[in-house]
């Protein structure tokens, strides 16, 4: 295997890694006004001012998520900085929007409870669920854009504009995401709470994920009828949407039988899968215009000899990184409660 | 304004205000990190609640703050992509390599230690827990390191030769060890303990004016961050003078704004060399940036000097004109730290990488229109956080100890304090090995 490739597959998992870990902090931040606890005696004795579960579940693991996003930035300029330079500024607005959005979100879920009154929180909590819905939205348009392809110029620059995003198939991607998220969102609530709560969170969580399929479908069918996603690798890209349609019946089967642990890793493999298809669909185009054409990989990566130094970096960092990630999730496992410190 | 005005006067406010975040992140780090490592080791019960109260009391300060910093940082990680796109075409080869590592070695390990390090009390074992807030510390200079190195090859580009218009890395060693980054990562680090020194013992010396109840807390604070702030800020003067041959050596326009002769000739030359232009920075700035450092410099090192021997039977905050002056000196690294920076970054003007690559040919095709509201919103949110940070650091400085949120298992009761335990992470030990 190529040093190139390998390092596009860990581009690759960056992204999915951000789309599965960021995908679920975003969801139960849009859910989070839905969830809380308050419901039972109990969990009302406990935490006088009302705890708010969705938050509480994701709290430990809040600020190691985000980082798969700021690593997914920093290896695209390391490895690939001609991709980096054309697509940040082509797709401009949409990386403006998903910037605020998690500007916002990221400093309100972190200072929430350093609000003084009730208003102050209200307006946090307005922010927490804003930062979770635009990122996800945004990616999901971005993730539409990139299936479909962009206007690139002769120089190889693009932009887009409204024309671009308010195609059916772009807003068709947005909706899915934003819809799926926030089911994988429920999912990782209804594993981290308590039972009332977590049966809440399932059947909201069936609920989300059959508009999830529905907007799924559509974007399918836009691309049966030649309106949509045009594949540089047909096969591939068959086999990767037909996982993602096994994936959330699944979930959606999981969570309505109860098994939310099921459900869960289904999600999982839902969220990862829409960036295997950009990556193994276009390959070897990381960026296309139409099938067939646009930025390959030998356009975007770097110099040979800085990817061998970087190879050499990632060798011993990456897994690394994936032990005390690892860590962190196990020494944080089971269900949130009294015992936990809830800070955020 | 023009496109590329917009995206200098984008990127100025927004690494200008991340930077004033990271200042005090990486000047209060250690500190804390010092203080629960003491807290940790004591065996007097006593002596150890205070200790403990004092670490988490900091350590909340510390934890707003770089929730903001995260945050900000975040747009920075996009800013070169989105702006400065010819960046990337033409130093994309070497200027990336440190940035990539950066988000390998030191955000992601920072990030999650941080996470465990604040949802760890009274759940990870007491040597894993301080060893954790080690490694925060140890990452956040990390990060700073590796960003002076892209930062350093734009002032000086080292290890690299161009072919065909593009920049390719040939030496990595000299990258690495770019004396223009080096003796500026000394330099910031210096600038940040000064920070983090002055606001730990201003924060400590307003408690006393207000007649606190807590006195071993806070003397035992104002001790370390005086000592901190003295030392850091006598260093900081002596390393700042180091950079200045360098400079010379490696920045001629600079070093002739800066003693403020020969520009003319300086311009001269450098049209002899890179064809004809307009090589000479806003000396305005430049001047005005340098004489704010260096007087706040020597301010801020004259007042701890002196501070420190008023240690001596709590002198310093039994005469109140001392106390008061202490508090008043919080905002002044900060301000030297942001002029510092302008020197930097105008003084090079109008390279983006120094002698290769100017700043209007780095631009991105990115219209005015986008640039227009692309800045207000960043400017807007980043002013808005800036000003929610510090209303809330005040905020929890003042409260004091008792209204501390960080490591205690049950939410406060809203608006009553704390009742004044020995920190709640001794009650329930369940380590999660
Ligand atoms: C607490 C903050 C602080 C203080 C008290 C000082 N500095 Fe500073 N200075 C910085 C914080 C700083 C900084 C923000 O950290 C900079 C920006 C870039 C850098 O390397 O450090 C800086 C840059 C900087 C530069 C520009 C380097 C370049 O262009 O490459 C020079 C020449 C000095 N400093 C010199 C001094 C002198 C002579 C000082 C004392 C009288 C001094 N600084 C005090
Ligand atoms: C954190 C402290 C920093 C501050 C306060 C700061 C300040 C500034 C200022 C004032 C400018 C505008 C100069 C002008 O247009 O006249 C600028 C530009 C710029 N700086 Fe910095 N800078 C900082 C750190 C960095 C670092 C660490 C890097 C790179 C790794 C960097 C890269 C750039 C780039 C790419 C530009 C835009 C091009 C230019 O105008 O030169 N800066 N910065
Ligand atoms: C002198 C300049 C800089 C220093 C010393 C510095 C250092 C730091 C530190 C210590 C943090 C941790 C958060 C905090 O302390 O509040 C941080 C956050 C961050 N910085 Fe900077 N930074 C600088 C400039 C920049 C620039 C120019 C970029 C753009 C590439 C950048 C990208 C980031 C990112 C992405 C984060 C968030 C990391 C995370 O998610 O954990 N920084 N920086």
């Amino acid at each position: 295997m190529s040093l190139e490739i390998a390092w596009l597959g860990l581009l690759g998992l960056m992204l999915a890694g951000y789309f599965v870990l960021g995908g679920y902090d975003y969801g139960a931040q849009m859910l989070h006004p839905f969830l809380r606890d308050g419901g039972d005696e109990q969990a009302r004795a406990e935490k006088p001012e009302g705890g708010n579960a969705a938050l509480d579940a994701i709290a430990p693991f809040f600020l190691g998520n985000e980082v798969w996003l700021v690593a997914f930035a920093g290896v695209m300029f390391g490895a690939f900085p001609h991709l980096e330079g054309t697509l940040l500024s082509g797709l401009y607005p949409l990386i403006v929007a998903i910037l605020a959005g998690l500007v916002l979100g990221n400093a309100a879920v972190q200072l929430r409870r350093r609000a003084r009154g009730a208003r102050g929180r209200r307006v946090w909590d307005a922010l927490i669920v804003f930062g979770g819905a635009v990122p996800a939205l945004c990616w999901g348009l971005v993730v539409g854009l990139l299936l479909h392809g962009v206007p690139r110029r002769a120089d190889g620059s693009f932009h887009i504009g409204f024309g671009e995003v308010f195609t059916p198939f772009v807003l068709v991607c947005g909706i899915a995401t934003i819809l799926l998220f926030a089911a994988h969102g429920a999912g990782f609530v209804a594993i981290r709470s308590g039972s009332e709560m977590a049966s809440r969170a399932r059947e909201l969580g069936a609920k989300l994920l059959l508009g999830a399929g529905a907007a799924a479908l559509v974007a399918l069918l836009l691309t049966v009828f030649g309106s949509g996603a045009s594949m540089t690798n047909r096969g591939a890209s068959w086999v990767i949407a037909g996982a993602l349609v096994v994936a959330l019946g699944v979930a959606w089967w999981s969570f309505t039988g109860g098994h939310q642990v099921r459900a869960f890793v289904a999600t999982c493999c839902a969220t990862a899968l829409p960036v295997l298809l950009v990556g193994a669909g276009h390959y070897p185009y990381l960026l296309i215009s139409s099938a067939g054409h646009g930025l390959d990989i030998h356009d975007a990566v770097t110099d040979d000899a800085t990817l061998k130094i970087l190879s050499v970096f990632g060798v011993l960092v990456v897994p690394t990184i994936l032990a005390y990630q690892a860590w962190s999730w196990w020494a944080f496992r089971g269900r949130t409660g009294l015992r936990h410190p809830s800070y955020f | 304004m023009s496109a590329a005005e917009l995206a200098r006067l984008q990127f100025a406010a927004t690494t200008g205000i991340h930077w004033l975040f990271v200042i005090l992140t990486m000047g209060l780090v250690p500190l804390v990190a010092f203080m629960h490592t003491r807290a940790a080791y004591t065996r007097d019960p006593a002596k150890k609640a205070v200790r403990e109260r004092m670490t988490r009391f900091w350590g909340q300060l510390y934890v707003i703050n770089y929730a903001v910093g995260i945050v900000t940082g975040l747009v920075m990680e996009f800013q070169f992509g989105l702006s400065w796109s010819g960046l990337s075409k033409f130093a994309g080869n070497v200027f990336g390599a440190p940035l990539a590592l950066e988000t390998l070695i030191a955000f992601f390990a920072e990030s999650t230690f941080l996470g465990m390090w604040i949802f760890g009390w009274g759940r990870l074992r007491r040597g894993v827990h301080v060893t954790l807030i080690w490694l925060v510390a140890l990452t956040a200079y990390a990060s700073a390191y590796w960003i002076l190195i892209a930062n350093g090859f734009m002032q000086h580009p080292v290890g690299y030769e161009v072919r065909g218009g593009v920049a390719y890395l040939t030496d990595f060693g000299a990258l690495l060890t770019n004396e223009m980054s080096l003796t500026a990562l000394g330099h910031i680090v210096l600038a940040a303990l000064t920070t983090g020194g002055l606001f730990v013992a201003g924060v400590s010396c307003f408690h006393f004016l207000r007649g606190t109840k807590e006195t071993e807390l806070f003397r035992s604070s104002l001790r370390l961050g005086t000592w901190v702030a003295m030392l850091a800020s006598f260093f900081v003067v002596v390393v700042g003078e180091l950079q200045r041959p360098i400079i010379e050596r490696t920045q001629p326009m600079k070093n002739a704004v800066l003693e403020n002769s020969g520009v003319a000739e300086v311009q001269r030359r450098l049209v002899e060399q890179f064809g004809p232009g307009d090589y000479v920075p806003p000396q305005g700035w430049i001047h005005l940036s340098m004489n704010v450092m260096t007087l706040l410099g020597n301010t801020i090192s004259t007042i701890t000097f002196v501070a420190v021997f008023l240690l001596w039977k709590d002198r310093l905050v039994r005469w109140r004109p001392m106390a008061w002056l202490m508090v008043a000196v919080i905002p002044f690294a900060f301000l030297a730290s942001v002029a510092g920076w302008v020197v930097r970054e105008v003084g090079r003007q109008p390279w983006i990488v120094y002698g290769h690559l100017t700043v209007e040919d780095a631009l991105s095709h990115v219209s005015r229109a986008s640039l227009i509201v692309s800045c207000t919103v960043f400017i807007t949110i980043f002013v808005g956080l800036a000003v929610t940070n510090w209303t809330l650091i005040t905020r929890f400085a003042v409260r004091g100890p008792d209204a501390t949120q960080l490591g205690v298992t049950e939410p406060l009761p809203e608006g009553l304090p704390e009742q004044p335990t020995g920190g709640a992470d001794d009650k329930q030990p369940v380590p999660a090995f």
